[in-house]
């Protein structure tokens, strides 16, 4: 049995309030400041300590692997905010155990979008891996694990040997978790199912009380690891797990230290990593008609996309992408591009009650979704008003060349 | 229970707040006499008897605390006397007393001790708040001495709630707070108007921030011309904003209509797109409530009590004019914004109506009947 861990790291661009009075007066959208301050706050928690702990558990396990997705513009704060916490990074891939996943560079929604935005931010990410770590990723995982059968074969005409998908009944129709299975519209794409229940035990319910299985051990939890059957256990999880969702308080940092340890203890258990995992033969092949995510009870868009709010903005944001890029101005592009990560479609979410809600509310940092929207459409606003301004510049700069010729 | 304004002629949330709450108490099966210094009229409810002094009953007082739009004016010694006829007053059945805000308190504590019943007060503002930091002491001194001799008092928000434990020296312990709420009604459906009304609808007092709702219309109109800013009410700010108003130059497309009847009320809440209640000072905001049952987004002061209640509210800094501006102008902006707004500012307010806050006040007398206190 074959354990995969998967952690993933990623800060979105949060914005700064950006009044409907601020439009054209040139302020930024995005509090570069405040981004960093909890940036930083969450290395001290977390990234520090964790990677860390990582490190040494390479250091001291041979046999130890696992894999991460690391998001364009985490590695963008990181270096400003934190660059200690790179450097451990890297030394960390340098170890050869560590397999990197390519995704978005900007956690976006570009899966959404027409071609090419997918490809182009793909491109970047790996670009971006490429200069950072050196490292061709040759595992695709798309924003919050979206999963389609479209999303199947683009990975299939990127060449990429593998996709995350969240282990759900929408995608797995009664096959287990733990085995590999192949995209059924593009069979050289392997697919790896997230174990939810286990991973979520860690990820969600470690710290909780009023769990009947608290305090969770990590002998306990590798005992249930070695009891479930199959050929593989994908452990998929946020990286703020350790130390941020989950306080250090709560034991998680020791709780992962021991994984590494207990896991070669125990017999039938071995380490391995996502690339190591997709060579494994897949069992079935399975399809997707719809988009299936980790994200909420529901498993689908409706984190992003579930209500008026969202999907007004991200319809107004799909069009503002067509003047952004007719614009032809590198950092109207940029922009735009971070307009699209994922995170600020999620602070509109509107739920009211319930588990999700509070998650959401966790996350946002925003007072309400009518501020997250409000804020949202000014800054795309603005964006937009400087895209067609651009534009019609051009516009008026060609005819005036063209005159000059005549 | 012990007021002095019941509708019809009523200017604010204190009129709106005992006529529902003695409905609901009457609906429950309870006998209310509701005493007032004023003759009537008032709208009658059943269970309910109105009582005034028989032979020298006041006229309605002027100015900051206008009732009705009269223009009667208190005379000397009118509190006096009906403190006195109060404090007089023949008890019966009645098994609590409840007195509602400064006007009434020193006959109903006198009244209370007498009788060896009970005394509720309930507090909708304090005296610091509508005259701005500036009390006038015999006001403030009657509040006091309700606060003192009530056995409960309840606030109208918990922002009110603290600072009648703050400013006026209130053992938290004995305050409650109850909401006002809003009569289930229909979600209006919108009448069309080819330039989107913004709406301040209340009382032209200085607590009310008129000011900054005529500010921030001329900031928004620099950009959407076509809005047009409706101000409904009276009160004695009315000159000083019309003049403010044109200073602004925002004279044309301000429309200030004075008092509006009923029918009136309903027509402008089903035309407006966005209600603004810019208060100084709001311990609840009842005209924001209702707006927001009829299905308008609202934009109000960070202090209001009703953005206890609800999220579903822009809430801004009362002074922040660029921002009302912001807020207004991105409802105005944003349909899909105003919509959702809308409906989920409906949903929170419509969830605990009047029944909920007179079974909620009943909850509070209970503790006082049960005590052992009678």
């Amino acid at each position: 049995m074959k354990v995969v861990l998967y952690l993933h790291l990623h800060q979105p661009w949060r914005l700064a309030r950006f009044r409907y009075v601020d439009l054209g007066s040139g302020r930024p959208y995005i509090d570069e400041h405040r981004n960093l301050e909890i940036f930083r706050g969450i290395a001290t928690r977390c990234y520090r300590p964790a990677l860390g702990r990582l490190a040494d558990a390479l250091d001291a396990e041979p046999d130890f692997r696992f894999s991460l997705s690391v998001t364009g513009t985490w590695l963008e704060q990181a270096a400003m905010a934190a660059p200690d916490v790179l450097r451990t990074l890297h030394r960390i891939v340098r170890t050869g155990r560590v397999a990197l996943l390519s995704e978005t560079y900007y956690h976006s929604l570009a899966f959404l979008l027409p071609p090419p935005e997918l490809l182009d931010e793909v491109e970047l990410h790996r670009a971006a891996l490429q200069r950072e770590f050196g490292a061709r990723p040759k595992v695709l995982r798309m924003t919050e694990l979206a999963y389609s059968d479209e999303l199947a074969r683009f990975a299939e005409g990127e060449r990429f040997q593998g996709m995350l998908v969240e282990g759900w009944e929408g995608i797995l129709r009664g096959h287990p978790p733990t085995h590999v299975y192949c995209a059924a519209p593009a069979p050289t794409v392997m697919l790896l199912a997230r174990h939810y229940m286990l991973s979520d035990d860690v990820g969600f319910r470690f710290s909780s009380k009023q769990w009947n299985e608290y305090p969770l051990t990590a002998e306990k939890y590798v005992r249930w690891i070695a009891a479930t059957p199959g050929e593989l256990v994908n452990l998929f999880m946020d990286f703020e797990t350790f130390g941020e969702h989950h306080p250090a308080s709560s034991g998680i940092l020791e709780f992962l230290s021991a994984l590494p340890r207990t896991v070669r203890e125990t017999p039938g258990l071995s380490w391995a990593t996502v690339e190591e995992a997709v060579e494994l033969p897949p069992r079935e092949s399975l399809s997707a008609p719809t988009t299936v995510s980790w994200a909420d009870q529901n498993r689908d868009l409706g984190a992003w996309l579930g209500n008026d709010l969202q999907r007004s903005a991200f319809e107004a944001a799909k069009k503002v992408g067509v003047l952004a890029r007719t614009a032809g101005n590198p950092e109207i592009l940029e922009t735009w591009r971070k307009l699209l990560t994922s995170d600020h479609f999620y602070y509109m979410y509107v739920g009211g009650h319930g588990a999700d809600a509070g998650v959401h509310q966790y996350f946002s940092s925003y007072g309400s979704p009518y501020d997250a929207y409000a804020n949202y459409m000014n800054a795309l606003m603005d964006l937009r008003r400087r895209a067609v301004e651009r534009i019609s510049d051009e516009r008026s700069m060609g005819t005036a060349g063209r005159n000059r010729t005549r | 229970m012990i007021g002095w304004e019941w509708p019809p002629s009523h200017s604010g949330g204190l009129g709106v707040h005992v006529f529902e709450l003695c409905t609901e108490l009457a609906k429950m099966g309870h006998t209310v006499t509701f005493l007032s210094p004023f003759p009537g009229p008032y709208t009658p409810v059943e269970g309910v008897t109105f009582r005034c002094p028989a032979d020298e009953p006041i006229e309605p007082y002027p100015g900051a605390y206008a009732i009705g739009g009269s223009a009667g004016r208190w005379q000397e010694g009118d509190i006096e006397r009906f403190n006195a006829w109060v404090a007089g007053f023949p008890i019966g059945h009645h098994d609590v007393i409840h007195v509602h805000d400064w006007f009434g308190t020193v006959g109903a504590s006198a009244l209370a001790h007498r009788s060896g019943r009970p005394l509720v007060m309930t507090v909708h503002s304090t005296e610091y708040d509508r005259s701005l930091g500036h009390p006038w002491a015999e006001i403030l001194a009657r509040e006091r001495s309700g606060l003192q001799a009530a056995d409960r008092v309840i606030a109208v928000s918990e922002h009110l709630k603290r600072q009648l434990v703050e400013r006026y020296g209130v053992r938290p312990e004995k305050v409650r707070v109850i909401y006002n709420a809003v009569r289930p009604s229909e979600r209006l459906s919108i009448l069309s108007s080819r330039r989107k009304i913004v709406l301040y609808l209340g009382r032209l007092a200085a607590m009310k921030g008129v000011d900054t709702f005529l500010r921030a219309a001329a900031r928004v109109v620099s950009t959407a011309p076509d809005t047009l800013f409706v101000v409904a009410g009276e009160g004695p700010e009315f000159g000083r904003l019309l003049i403010l108003a044109a200073h602004l130059g925002v004279s044309d497309r301000v429309l200030f209509l004075g008092k509006v009847t009923e029918e009136e009320r309903v027509t402008l809440l089903a035309s407006a797109s966005v209600f603004v209640l810019p208060s100084v000072v709001e311990p609840f905001g009842i005209a924001a409530a209702e707006a927001m049952a009829a299905g308008i987004p609202a934009i109000v002061s960070k202090t209001s009590g009703i953005a206890e209640i609800t999220d579903s509210v822009f809430t801004v800094d009362f002074w922040d004019i660029d921002e009302f501006a912001s807020r207004i102008s991105e409802l105005l902006e944003y349909p899909a914004l105003r919509r959702a707004m809308g409906a989920a500012g409906r949903r929170s307010v419509m969830r605990e109506g009047w029944e909920e806050r007179a079974l909620q006040t009943v909850g509070v007398y209970f503790e006082l009947v049960k005590d052992g206190r009678r």
